[in-house]
C-alpha cells in the first residue's frame, strides 16, 4: 500500500535536547494515524517538521511525495493543519478568516464551502464575532473549518478535540473516520489515548523523542489489550511485542 | 510585595533574554553605554553646526518618547504577547487569580518598569556621558545634572502614558477629556505664562536652573501624573462581543490591483479595529514629529526653513519606517506558518502595506512644507523623505524580519540598525545642506534597500520558525 508519509531517521535538535530522536515511519493512505506520547515527547515538533514550519536537524521525510524542509509550501497547498495552540487572526471575523484562507488557497465557492462549516460544527452565530473574542472552543472549531475548507488529501492534527464539548467530539470523531473511509488520511497527535482508540486505525508512541512502537490498533484489541495499558507499560517498563 | 516585584524582575528580563539570549540582551546596555561615551566626544564637533540647546532639547524630548513607549509596551504587553507567541500570561495580569490587589500589582508593575528600564536606557547613557566628561574637561556637574534631568524626563513620559491608559481603560471618554486636559495645561503653560518648551518640559527646567523650586515642579508633575494614573487604574475592562459586517471581502476586491490584496485588506482591517492605527499615529508618529517640527522651529534663527525641512524630511522618513512595526504587531507568526505561504510572502504583504501608509508622511511633510512657506523645496523633501523611509524599512525587513519590535532589542541587531542608518542619513543631510537638490541623490538608496530586501526574504525564509 502506498504511503503518505514516509520518514528516515528524522531527527530534531534544540541545542543539547533531541526532540525528535532518529524516528523512521511510514502512514499508509487511508489510514486514521495516531502519533500518541506525553506531554513534551516531541509529537509538535514531528508534525512542524512533516508541514515544514521547522527544518530537520538530520533525517528525511516525504508527505505525499513532496520533501517538506525543501518545499514546505509545496506541502502546506495540499495538506491542512490544525496546530496544537488555536491562533486565527485576533481582528478578523470567522467569515472574513475562512475567505482569506480560502483564497490563499485559491478555493473557489469560499462562501459557501465556509457555511458549510458553520452549519455543521454549529457556529453560525459566531462567524461575524472577531477570533479574539471567540471561546476556546469556538476558535478549534474555526481552524477546523480552515483545515478541511479545501478538503485535503491528508491533514495532520495536533490534539484535536482538547476543547471541544463531548457532543461536539463525537461529532468531530465521526467525521474523521468517514473522512478517512472515503479515502483520505489523517495524521493526528494526541495524549489523550481513548481518543485514539476510539478512531484511530494505526498509531505509534513516541517517548522523550524515540519512537517506542508502530502497529494497529486492531493488533491490540484482536488481543484484548487496551490502548492505555500498553502505552503505560511501554512508557513505564520500555519497548515489549505485541 | 518583595517578592512580587522581583518576580516581575525576573519575568521582564526572561521576557527579553528568551528572545534573543542573555548575552545578546545584557549586552544592551553596554552598547547604550559605549554609544553615549563615544558620542560625547562629538559634542564639540555637534556644536559648531548646531546649537547646543538644540541637543539639549533633543535628548530630553527622546527620553520622554522612550518613557511613552516603555509604558505603552508595558500597558499592552499581554495584548502583544499573546498575539507574538500565541498565549502568554504576565504577573501584572494575574490579579484574579492571586490574592493580591490589583492596585498593588499595578504599583508593582510600575516601580518594575521604572527601575528596570532606568538600568537598561537611562543609566548606561549618563554613564557613558559620565565616564567621558574627565577627557572631555567638563567635570562632574553636567553629566550628573543630565543623570537628573533625563530621569525626571523618561519618568513623565512614563507616567503621562499610564495617565492616558488608565483614562482609556476606564472609558474612551474620559481618556479624551484626559488628553484635551493636557494638552490645555501645556498650552496654559507655553502661552499664558510664556514658559516656552521649559514649560512644557520642566526636567529641562531643572537643567538650565536647578532650584528646589523646579525641581519641585519636574517632580510635582511626574507624582500628580501617577497619583491620577493610579485613581483612574482599573483592570475591568469592559469587553463585550460586537458583531462585525465582512469588510474584508469588499476591502480586498478595491485593491485588486495589488498581488498580496488579500493579506494587505487583512493589515488594513487589523489597523482600523484594532485602534492600533490610530494611536500608533497619533504617539508614534505624529506626536514625536510635531514635537521635533517645534523644537526645530525654535532653531528658526540658527538654520535656515529650507534646512530645517531637509532636516525634519530626514527625521519623517526613519520615524515612517516605523510603520513596518505597525504592521507587525497584531498576530503570531505561528498563524501564517501552517498555510501555504512563505515568510516572505507575508513580509511583501507587508510592504505593500506599509508603501499605503507612507501617504500619512508625505501628507504631513505637505503640511509641514505648506506651513513654513517652503512649498517648492517639497519635492525634494519627499524624495528624501521615502528614499530614507524605504531604505531603513529594508534594514529592518533584513534584520528583523516580522519580529522588529521585539528583535530591536538585541544589541548585535540594534548596533547594526544603527550603523546601516546613521552613515546614509548623514551624509544625505550634509548633501541636502550644501544644495537642496542634492537631497534627491536619497534615491540612490532604494538599490542597497532593494538587495537588502531581497536577501532579507532568502533570510527569513530559510530560517526555522522559532516562535515569535
Amino acid at each position: 500500500m502506498q504511503s503518505a508519509i514516509t520518514t528516515n531517521t528524522l531527527t530534531k535538535c534544540f541545542g543539547d535536547l533531541k526532540a525528535v530522536d532518529s524516528v523512521t515511519l511510514s502512514v499508509k493512505k487511508g489510514s486514521l494515524f495516531g502519533l500518541l506520547g506525553q506531554n513534551g515527547s516531541g509529537k509538535t515538533t514531528m508534525i512542524k517538521m512533516l508541514t515544514g514550519q521547522m527544518k530537520p536537524s538530520s533525517g528525511t521525510a516525504q508527505v505525499l511525495g513532496t520533501d517538506p524542509s525543501t518545499e514546505p509550501v509545496a506541502v502546506r497547498q495540499v495538506v491542512g493543519i490544525i496546530p496544537e495552540q488555536e491562533t486565527p487572526p485576533s481582528f478578523l471575523t470567522s467569515e472574513e478568516y475562512l475567505s482569506l484562507v480560502g483564497k490563499i488557497r485559491n478555493l473557489e465557492d469560499i462562501e459557501e464551502k465556509s457555511q458549510w462549516w458553520f452549519d455543521y460544527l454549529d457556529f453560525g452565530d459566531k462567524k461575524d464575532v472577531l477570533c479574539k473574542d471567540l471561546s476556546r472552543g469556538t476558535r478549534q472549531k474555526l481552524m477546523f473549518a480552515q483545515a478541511f475548507l479545501h478538503k485535503p488529501e491528508l491533514a495532520l492534527i495536533d490534539e484535536p478535540l482538547i476543547n471541544l464539548d463531548p457532543v461536539m467530539q463525537r461529532k468531530v470523531k465521526r467525521f474523521l473516520t468517514d473522512y478517512v473511509k472515503s479515502g483520505n488520511t489523517i495524521f493526528l497527535s494526541t495524549h489523550i489515548l481513548e481518543i485514539a482508540e476510539d478512531i484511530c486505525t494505526d498509531f505509534a508512541i513516541l517517548h522523550k523523542g524515540k519512537l517506542l512502537h508502530t502497529g494497529t490498533v486492531k493488533e491490540l484489541t484482536d488481543k484484548n489489550i487496551h490502548l492505555d495499558d500498553f502505552f503505560m507499560d511501554l512508557v513505564e517498563r520500555g519497548p515489549m511485542d505485541v | 510585595m518583595f517578592e512580587l516585584l522581583t518576580s516581575m524582575f525576573k519575568e521582564e528580563w526572561r521576557m527579553h533574554s528568551t528572545m534573543f539570549g542573555n548575552l545578546n540582551f545584557a549586552l544592551f546596555p553596554v552598547l547604550i553605554f559605549g554609544i553615549a561615551f563615544m558620542g560625547a566626544f562629538l559634542i564639540p564637533l555637534i556644536r559648531t553646526i548646531m546649537d547646543l540647546s538644540l541637543l539639549v532639547l533633543l535628548v530630553h524630548a527622546g527620553f520622554v518618547l522612550m518613557g511613552i513607549m516603555v509604558g505603552s509596551f508595558g500597558l499592552m504587553g499581554k495584548e502583544i504577547m499573546n498575539r507574538r507567541f500565541g498565549q502568554a500570561s504576565l504577573l501584572a495580569y494575574s490579579a484574579r487569580s492571586l490574592p493580591v490587589s490589583e492596585k498593588k500589582l499595578f504599583l508593582n508593575f510600575v516601580i518594575k518598569d521604572i527601575v528596570y528600564y532606568f538600568f537598561l536606557w537611562v543609566m548606561p547613557f549618563c554613564g557613558g556621558l559620565i565616564l567621558a566628561s574627565p577627557f572631555l574637561g567638563m567635570g562632574l556637574y553636567y553629566p550628573l545634572l543630565v543623570l537628573l534631568t533625563l530621569t525626571l524626563s523618561f519618568l513623565t513620559g512614563l507616567c503621562a502614558v499610564f495617565l492616558l491608559s488608565s483614562g482609556y481603560s476606564r472609558s474612551k471618554k474620559a481618556f479624551a477629556i484626559v488628553i484635551v486636559i493636557m494638552a490645555a495645561l501645556a498650552a496654559l503653560f507655553i502661552f499664558g505664562f510664556n514658559g516656552g518648551i521649559t514649560a512644557l518640559l520642566p526636567p529641562l527646567a531643572v537643567f538650565y536652573s536647578l532650584s528646589a523650586e523646579t525641581l519641585a515642579v519636574s517632580v510635582g508633575l511626574i507624582l500628580a501624573l501617577f497619583a491620577l494614573s493610579m485613581i483612574f487604574f482599573t483592570s475591568e475592562y469592559q469587553s463585550s462581543e460586537k458583531h462585525y459586517k465582512n469588510r474584508h471581502t469588499p476591502l480586498s476586491r478595491r485593491l485588486a490591483r495589488l498581488p498580496a490584496h488579500d493579506l494587505v485588506a487583512k493589515d488594513f482591517i487589523d489597523l482600523y479595529r484594532s485602534g492600533i492605527g490610530i494611536g500608533q499615529m497619533i504617539f508614534s508618529f505624529l506626536l514625536p514629529l510635531v514635537l521635533i517640527w517645534v523644537m526645530l522651529s525654535l532653531m528658526g534663527g540658527f538654520l535656515s526653513e529650507v534646512k530645517l525641512l531637509m532636516i525634519f524630511a530626514v527625521v519623517t522618513g526613519v520615524i515612517a519606517s516605523t510603520m513596518y512595526t505597525w504592521l507587525t504587531e497584531f498576530d503570531a507568526i505561528a498563524s501564517y506558518m501552517f498555510l501555504p505561504l512563505q515568510m516572505s510572502s507575508v513580509m511583501k504583504a507587508k510592504i505593500e502595506s506599509f508603501a499605503i501608509l507612507q501617504i500619512i508622511p508625505i501628507l504631513f511633510l505637505t503640511g509641514i512644507a505648506l506651513f513654513s512657506g517652503t512649498l517648492v523645496y517639497l519635492p525634494h523633501a519627499l524624495v528624501l523623505s521615502l528614499s530614507v523611509s524605504f531604505y531603513a524599512l529594508a534594514v529592518a525587513v533584513r534584520l528583523c524580519g516580522l519580529s522588529p519590535s521585539s528583535l530591536i532589542y538585541s544589541a548585535k541587531v540594534f548596533l547594526t540598525y544603527l550603523l546601516m542608518i546613521g552613515p546614509p542619513t548623514i551624509i544625505l543631510i550634509i548633501l541636502a545642506f550644501i544644495n537642496p537638490v542634492l537631497a534627491c541623490a536619497g534615491i540612490l538608496l532604494l538599490f542597497p534597500a532593494q538587495y537588502l530586501l531581497e536577501s532579507g526574504y532568502a533570510k527569513w525564509d530559510a530560517a526555522d520558525f522559532a516562535g515569535f
